[in-house]
């Protein structure tokens, strides 16, 4: 393995757009140190980030919440201005891995790595938030919803990286909220599904709503036409059966060693009931 | 690679492969065996140590990751006040069985004690819930952390901190 420790984020591109083939950057580790463990990365070239810490941090800035890629997850529950602008992003996780792994573990590496069951990304997919991503020559914002293209498949060019995560800060205002994450265990658990949802009730009506499930899909996903159906009905008028043509259009879920394909399905559609009921 | 960093509250520097594991550097290189490892993939937590004064599952850090940084692992903790009476805490009750997992239980429960320290079972469940003991004797190790907490206002202000 060759290893390189950039001084600045200048360094960092520059050091990387000189390494020819396959390279991993190394955030918190979580995860990379794993596929090491188990043979997956052998011998290509690694990039150390977690030592800059103009990608860290929790921050205020207009009308948005930035959080650096290299935030850990430690830094998000405890971040005062999160408990103040966005409570129900920061208690939904409480839950992600443990204790022990929330000091190391960053939101970036969570979106990064790209599992179907990232922890986050169901929660930003309905917050609307957006990635901002850094080059050495260019700054873009990329919502979150076309972050992913497939099966660890992101629109990243070569020698991009996730710079920072913007929400903005009245994403929940006003919303009805909820978030339910499936395990084996209550601890530690790797998500069999997670389903994130807002809710915005007006004259009994669904006035707005934004659902958005993890390990159905090859990513987790916006469930646009469940939301368009829901939108502008009452609970009483939901045609659960129409619900759930619309749902089997946008979701694909897979049998593997956590559960099979049939207990996620019907489980999705208990937690949008629970809900919409609620 | 030369790193620098503070292990258990002295000065250290040690020349070493970037990726190791913080685990094997305090294993082989410092001869500190109460890290224990277990699953290696930060799921058991039976290699706990402190960085920064955060528990961390040392099995998932490496070498890059502590240069400039304090590691505290279970044999610092136990010259601690607050490790003192932890120890005490959970030989009275017999909490500790076998003995892998405990001192990953150590340093985790005095990161709590010392940080929070309230005498709240669900708590100390949820700050203790990347640790893993298979002899599965929760109950007397949540007892032990309570009695801690308990006994932590009974301390000399200056041992608290």
């Amino acid at each position: 393995m060759k290893f390189y420790k950039p001084k600045s984020l200048l360094e960092l591109f520059e050091t990387s757009e000189k390494i020819e083939g396959k390279k991993y950057f190394l955030a918190g580790g979580t995860d990379i140190n794993v596929q090491i463990k188990n043979g997956i990365i052998k011998d290509e070239s690694i990039i150390f980030l977690n030592h800059l810490t103009e990608l860290k941090g929790v921050l205020q800035s207009d009308n948005h919440i930035i959080i650096g890629a290299l935030a850990s997850f430690r830094g998000i529950i405890e971040s005062k201005l999160l408990k103040n602008k966005l409570p129900f992003f920061q208690n939904s996780l409480q839950e992600f891995a443990s204790p022990l792994i929330q000091t190391t573990a960053t939101i970036g590496g969570n979106i990064a790595n790209g599992s179907p069951t990232a922890d986050v990304v169901p929660l930003l997919l309905v917050l609307n938030a957006k990635l901002k991503l850094f080059s050495k020559s260019k700054l873009r914002e990329v919502p979150i919803s076309e972050f992913y293209l497939g099966y660890k498949k992101f629109i990243l060019k070569r020698n991009e990286i996730i710079g920072a995560v913007l929400i903005p800060e009245n994403a929940e205002t006003g919303y009805e909220t909820f978030y339910k994450k499936i395990g084996s265990r209550k601890a530690l658990t790797i998500a069999k599904l997670a389903i994130a949802g807002l809710k915005r009730i007006s004259n009994n009506k669904i006035e707005d709503i934004k659902l958005a499930v993890g390990s159905l899909n090859e990513y987790p996903r916006r469930l646009y036409k469940v939301e368009e159906y829901l939108k502008n009905k009452t609970v009483d008028e939901i045609d659960f059966f129409e619900l759930e043509s619309q749902l089997k259009k946008e979701i694909t879920p897979i049998t593997d060693l956590r559960s099979d394909k049939e207990y996620r399905y019907q489980v999705c559609v208990n937690l949008i009931r629970t809900f919409l009921n609620h | 690679m030369i790193i620098k960093f503070i292990l258990n509250k002295k000065e250290v520097s040690i020349d070493v492969d970037p990726m190791k594991r913080l685990l094997d550097i305090l294993r082989e290189d410092f001869g500190l065996t109460g890290t224990k490892e277990s699953c290696g993939e930060g799921e058991c937590g039976a290699c706990t140590v402190l960085l920064d004064g955060k528990s961390v599952t040392s099995c998932l850090v490496n070498a890059v990751h502590i240069d400039g940084k304090e590691v505290m692992t279970s044999e610092g903790i136990a010259k601690e006040p607050i490790g003192k009476l932890l120890i005490d805490c959970f030989d009275e009750p017999n909490a500790v069985q076998c003995g892998f997992c405990f001192p990953g239980f150590l340093v985790t429960s005095y990161h709590y004690v010392k940080t929070d320290g309230e005498k709240n079972l669900d708590k100390i469940k949820k700050s203790l819930s990347g640790n893993i003991c298979r002899c599965t004797g929760y109950q007397k190790i949540f007892e032990s952390v309570m009695l801690a907490c308990e006994r932590k206002p009974l301390m000399n202000a200056n041992e608290r901190e």
